[in-house]
């Protein structure tokens, strides 16, 4: 089943520190067992657009979702046999120490499952 | 331009009616007009969980990353012009209605 990583940042984490970022290798890792699907980093909360339609009328606004302290930096889409091996794989994701991953399984709308 | 869509609920959107979700036309336009990549449903967020190490102990708890009303239910990444086309794309997708959908560009690492 395929699981996404929501990365996000947390303003009580400990402090980054480029030296232990090993996310190339944590990916990388991921790809040679073959469970790593995709992922990317993304521009911060200020560079969102959030979309709405509201009575047939189109709202655009600048900004998140959601007002929120923390916010989501990027994601990964790993293939996982259960939950316990997702969070075992996102807790050694450096930012589950810099940051915190939201753990969140796919549930494939049936109509589009290829 | 790759586009991140969040897709979120929304405590304030209009009431989910079934007929008129038309996800699955709006993926096979999209799929057909080469902008959809990737994307999914979520299971529900009180399903979800929250992964840190603090101290290096590993904490996990139940539950989304933040108290928020408006939950993620699934997310996509679309591969647009520009901005205008991601919102046009964006504006049709059944949650713009039922939920609100929040874009937000790709910020790939380098090399």
């Amino acid at each position: 089943m395929e699981y996404i990583l929501f990365v996000a940042t947390d303003p009580e984490a400990e402090p980054y520190d480029e030296t232990k970022d090993n996310v190339g290798e944590w990916v990388a890792d991921l790809q040679s067992r073959g469970i790593y699907r995709h992922g990317d980093r993304l521009r911060p909360p200020e560079d969102a657009t959030l979309v709405r339609t509201r009575g047939g009328e189109l709202l655009v606004t600048d900004g998140p979702f959601t007002e929120s302290k923390e916010w989501i930096a990027g994601y990964d889409v790993i293939e996982c046999v259960d939950m316990d091996e997702a969070v075992e794989i996102a807790s050694r994701h450096p930012m589950a120490r810099f940051g915190r991953i939201e753990v969140r399984a796919a549930w494939p709308i049936e109509e589009l499952a290829s | 331009m790759k586009y991140f869509m969040f897709i979120a609920e929304d405590p304030n959107a209009d009431p989910y009616v079934p007929e008129e979700d038309d996800i699955v036309g709006w993926v096979h336009e999209m799929v057909e007009r080469d902008i959809d990549r990737e994307g999914d449903r979520l299971q529900p967020a009180d399903r979800a969980r929250t992964v840190r190490i603090r101290n290096d102990e590993l904490i996990v708890t139940e539950g989304p990353f933040t108290e928020s009303r408006e939950v993620i239910a699934g997310y996509g990444v679309i591969e647009c012009a520009d901005l205008d086309e991601a919102i046009e794309v964006t504006s049709r997708h059944p949650m713009a209605r039922f939920g609100r959908i929040e874009l937000r560009p790709f910020w790939p690492f380098e090399g």
